[in-house]
């Protein structure tokens, strides 16, 4: 008893050392794994190659017939995204309701049951279920909806359960006992208070739909990425710039949108009380969210009849015949074990090269405002290069980087590390905005040059949110590494396309649990990891 | 406590003041003995008919428990979810229901200007009067109020504590106040009670005793 | 993060912003939902950016494995359902495809009806469709070979002995491409080298053009592509000077015309007869016929038969790219 009570207060360090040294421990194995200290792993003689890639970008195709099947295709992406997001929003918003901690009260069992049934669709990339979609719905629009709105469904219902529960409870706790039911009770007093977490999140989540509407066109779904892998087969680079940049305008356009009713939602205007007002730009926003939807159901001619359609039937039966039961040769288990390895490599080591470069770019890429000219000059320039890091989509950086990279591990984790910049990037700047500017100022009138001021006055403050967001990021970078594997590049993507292009199902069905235990896995030690570092 | 009574709860912090109110309002569950209230044992009780006697409760709760994003209309008609179906109080949220009845409770309680504001503008004894808005649209038979003039001052205090007075009177309810000020105290109740260490110590009707006397209660249980 | 962001934006939680609710009236609401009821009505005659429709009297979709250059398929493509469709009086149209396994998957699910396979996919389709029947092939795919390359910094110089490639990095096409990986492994295990045992394991370019390009960057130092590619990137001038042909293999069948059986119902029993008798009447003299079997790289269209497949069929069960 006395040994418990005599338990050190530095307990909490010890588990972030642990955790640190483990991590340390982890990302060394991986960069051996990858072969960076085992012989070469570059190769300069493709220098030639990646140059006629990079020298592209500032010549992008522009004639009049490609612009054309570009601006069609930029619609299409569009519409897939909205709709995607949109289902993925109704789909949460159910969800969270199954799957918050007020609905399951104290029956963790339940609670925990359900969660895990989450995970099976959240455990699978938009382009796995793009893939599986194809093999039952043919040509038609709603692969691109339903592989967006299915796995993005199920993390928003995550999310949105987190927001709901992190709510304060008082309100609601004092309407159950004026008599409200649950369900009002819940309206009134927990939705309120989450809204705002709600929306910001919607629209977050669309600007994530429209990347991923691009990667679906990669697999064949129509859209920006279809025409993008089209040039990018033949290797036409002058094309493939003309997509990124198109994707790259979608996404700003998406951003500065976002942005702006997210911004208007956590510092609502004051407004006469006396009289009802609505905020305008947030009434412009919803209506607008809406008509975009009601636009793409009409510009992609969606039919619900098709879900449920003789053919739509008929092959699902095929695929499902086929896929049960699962393969369970030997072969196939060390095939996935060794490729589950490899996948664990590449996500750490991109994960890690995203998070050095997002920490070193922050100081320039974040907004300061009132400073000269040229600091403002510099910080659009690194976030403009961050925009196209994420907007090139990561089977290309993939192609690219295994130019000048001998093949392996290195050029997939490389691929999957600088689009995680690019996303990383921008996430680490705005934290980096956020952050008191008041100990830095102090350090700089007291004499210290700008990158000491920084490295005492932003970094340390700036350690904890860095840390929480790259252990995200790691978690969908485990998910990315089956979409470049799925084009070639290594870790158990490379197995689930073979598979795949064997149509070999059942096989496909073993590896797709693989694939969903590892996600599992990686999420449950990122929370771990988050946990011991809050 | 007998219809139209009005009686204080005095005694220090932690004497259990706080827990008294949420036994009666169900709450706490209680961890010895029982409440009867309007004819029921709010523990003993689940789903609807529990909901129903809550509704006949209203609490304006120590810490307030107002909802702050909402606009102020929705927060007093929150007093009346225990009544309304949840279609109508998914409607009201789009487009306030029983606006008469909220102004009128807003005009009471000298807020009625600020009907569309988001309560979390208000200041803390705004705040309070919108609670006790809240309790004045539902029209409960028993109000349970926790220092509910604690952020107000004098003059609206005494306001605050003849309106509920005036509404348990009205339909023949009770009030069952905790209160910090003896004046106040005797002031609006018909009868005190002290608790020390979550025990009665003390129970008389008002008339019977002076301030002085009560504020040496106060003084002993300090 | 996302979460936390949310939460961070929005301060402490007494202070998170106005009802989303709020943001519409009861009207805007109805109007709104009245627009969404309208346009879902008005979908019902669009066709869609992404698909056709299949609806009974509808064309027949040809499309084909993305062996090449999309935009040189689109082109070709674009011709042969011309040709058809005027020949045919049918109403044809070419869809494109981005990888091979969707190409055979999308003539299961009937959304492609003729499609172009190789001859490791047409099996698979054909497989997969119960009344899928091939229609022609070209004169060429009765004698179709291979190429190995190298990077010329090797230093190997043409040969006939495929045993020198086993230590090197390698890379195939498509993982079920016919010409890029399936012949050429059959002919490499024939010579004792494991078809997968290369360092590190062999790549998949994904296209005969990735290919090239993996190969003039050194990064593999020898790859395998289909020899009509070779050739003709060869003539265009387009094959960077780092790679040397370095084997060529024997011959093989390839390439063929796959018809899928909903056409049959919907266009007419004496389809598959018809479109043969059009492809195998093409003639080099008439100047339309001309162009198209000049696209194809061929002198004329042969018919075929699943018979000639069956050792493809055999060598993709034995490499496990068939079940």
């Amino acid at each position: 008893m006395t040994a418990v009570l005599a338990a050190p207060p530095l307990h909490r360090d010890r588990r972030r050392w642990a955790w640190g040294l483990g991590g340390l421990v982890v990302l060394g194995w991986s960069l051996a794994g990858a072969g960076l200290f085992s012989g070469p792993v570059l190769n300069p003689s493709g220098l030639r190659q990646f140059g006629r890639f990079a020298a592209a970008a500032l010549s992008p195709a522009h004639d009049a017939e490609f612009l054309r099947v570009l601006a069609e295709a930029t619609l299409v992406t569009v519409a897939y995204a909205a709709l995607g997001a949109a289902l993925a929003v109704v789909l949460g918003s159910l969800g969270a309701v199954a799957v918050s901690r007020t609905t399951w009260g104290r029956r963790r069992a339940g609670w925990t049951a359900v969660r895990g049934v989450l995970a099976v669709p959240r455990g699978l990339h938009e382009a796995v279920w793009g893939l599986l979609l194809v093999n039952v719905l043919g040509l038609d629009p709603w692969v691109g909806v339903l592989a967006i709105g299915i796995p993005y469904g199920a993390v928003t219902a995550k999310v949105f359960a987190d927001l709901l529960d992190e709510v304060p409870r008082g309100g609601y706790e004092a309407l159950l006992a004026s008599g409200a039911g649950r369900g009002t009770a819940a309206l009134y007093g927990l939705l309120p208070q989450a809204a705002g977490g709600l929306l910001s999140y919607s629209f977050y989540r669309l600007e994530c739909a429209v990347r991923s509407a691009v990667v679906l066109g990669l697999i064949g779904a129509g859209g920006l990425g279809y025409q993008l892998a089209l040039s990018f087969a033949s290797l036409r680079w002058e094309q493939v710039w003309a997509a990124v940049y198109a994707l790259a305008a979608l996404c700003v356009l998406a951003d500065v949108g976002g942005r702006a009713v997210r911004r208007r939602v956590a510092e609502p205007r004051s407004a006469d009380g006396s009289r009802p007002a609505r905020d305008r730009v947030l009434v412009v926003a919803g209506l607008g969210s809406l008509a975009l939807v009601a636009w793409s159901w009409w510009f992609l001619a969606l039919s619900p009849a098709t879900l449920t359609s003789a053919r739509t039937v008929d092959q699902l039966s095929y695929v499902l015949d086929a896929a049960w039961p699962p393969a369970t040769e030997g072969d196939l288990l060390t095939a996935i074990g060794s490729a589950a390895v490899d996948t664990v490599q590449m996500s750490v080591i991109a994960i890690a090269v995203a998070t050095a470069g997002a920490v070193l770019l922050s100081g320039v890429a974040a907004r300061r405002p009132g400073t000269g000219p040229a600091r403002w000059a510099a910080g659009l320039a690194v976030r403009l290069i961050l925009l196209l890091l994420r907007a090139v989509p990561p089977p290309v950086w993939a192609l690219v980087l295994l130019f000048v990279l001998l093949p392996g591990v290195l050029p997939g984790a490389l691929a999957l590390g600088v689009y995680a910049l690019g996303v990383l990037g921008r996430l680490v700047a705005e934290a980096s905005e956020e952050v008191d500017g008041r100990p830095r100022a102090a350090l700089r009138a007291s004499g210290a040059p700008p990158l000491g001021a920084w490295l005492y006055g932003v970094l340390p403050a700036l350690g904890g949110p860095v840390l929480a967001l790259a252990l995200y990021r790691w978690e969908v970078a485990i998910r990315d590494t089956v979409l470049v594997g799925l084009l070639g590049a290594g870790g158990i993507g490379v197995l689930l396309s073979g598979r795949i292009a064997a149509f070999d199902w059942a096989a496909v069905t073993t590896v797709l649990a693989a694939i969903v235990l590892l996600t599992l896995a990686v999420d449950l030690v990122s929370e771990r990891a988050r946990a011991a570092l809050r | 406590m007998a219809a139209g009574e009005r009686v204080a709860v005095v005694g220090a912090s932690g004497a259990g003041k706080s827990t008294l109110l949420g036994v009666v309002n169900g709450s706490v569950p209680p961890t010895a003995g029982g409440v009867r209230v309007h004819g029921g044992d709010p523990a003993a009780l689940r789903g609807r008919e529990l909901r129903r006697l809550r509704a006949r409760t209203g609490t304006i709760h120590q810490h307030l428990e107002l909802v702050g994003p909402l606009r102020v209309v929705h927060n007093v008609n929150a007093g009346r979810l225990g009544s309304w179906s949840a279609a109508r109080a998914l409607r009201s949220l789009v487009q306030p229901h029983g606006l008469d009845d909220v102004r009128s409770a807003l005009e009471q309680v000298g807020l009625a200007d600020r009907m569309f504001e988001r309560t979390d503008r208000l200041s803390g004894g705004e705040r309070q009067r919108v609670a006790l808005a809240r309790v004045l649209v539902q029209r409960p038979d028993l109000v349970l109020a926790d220092e509910p003039a604690s952020a107000l001052d004098p003059a609206l205090a005494d306001e605050a504590m003849r309106l509920l007075g005036e509404l348990a009177a009205d339909r023949g309810g009770a009030l069952l106040a905790s209160l910090h000020d003896p004046a106040l105290a005797l002031r609006h109740c018909d009868r005190v009670v002290g608790l020390a260490a979550g025990r009665v110590v003390l129970d008389a009707p008002a008339a019977s005793l002076t301030l002085p006397e009560l504020e040496a209660f106060y003084g002993v249980v300090r | 993060m996302s979460l936390a962001r949310a939460a961070r934006s929005g301060g402490p939680a007494d202070a998170l912003p106005a009802s989303a609710v709020h943001a519409f009236s009861r009207r805007t609401l109805l109007a709104a939902s009245g627009l969404a009821l309208a346009t879902t009505l008005a979908a019902c005659g669009r066709t869609s950016p992404v698909s056709g429709p299949s609806d009974p009297s509808g064309p027949l979709r040809i499309g084909a494995i993305p062996d090449q250059d999309p935009e040189v398929l689109q082109r070709l493509y674009g011709i042969v359902a011309d040709a058809l469709s005027g020949a045919l009086d049918l109403d044809v149209s070419y869809a494109p495809v981005t990888d091979y396994a969707a190409a055979v998957s999308l003539f299961r699910t009937g959304d492609l009806d003729l499609v172009w396979f190789g001859g490791l996919t047409g099996v698979q389709a054909r497989l997969q469709t119960a009344g899928a029947v091939p229609i022609a092939q070209r004169d060429i795919d009765a004698d179709f070979h291979s190429v190995f390359v190298v990077n010329a910094a090797t230093g190997l110089t043409p040969s006939d002995d495929l045993a020198l490639l086993a230590g090197r990095r390698f890379t195939y096409g498509s993982e079920t491409s016919t010409s890029g990986r399936l012949m050429p492994a059959f002919f490499l295990r024939e010579q004792g080298v494991d078809p997968d045992g290369f360092p590190g394991g062999p790549g998949f370019s994904g296209s005969h053009d990735a290919t090239l390009a993996l190969v003039a960057s050194g990064t593999y130092e020898a790859g395998v592509l289909n020899e009509q590619v070779w050739t003709s990137r060869t003539a265009e001038g387009a094959v960077d000077p780092a790679v040397v042909r370095y084997a060529r293999t024997p011959a093989y069948s390839d390439y063929h015309w796959l018809l899928g059986p909903s056409a049959v119902d919907r266009l007419g029993e004496d389809l598959p007869d018809r479109l043969t008798d059009w492809f195998t009447g093409l003639s080099a003299d008439d100047p339309g016929d001309a162009e198209v079997l000049e696209l194809f790289g061929a002198g004329s269209f042969i018919p075929t038969e699943a018979a000639n497949y069956d050792q493809i069929e055999e060598i993709g069960r034995d490499l496990g790219l068939i079940n």
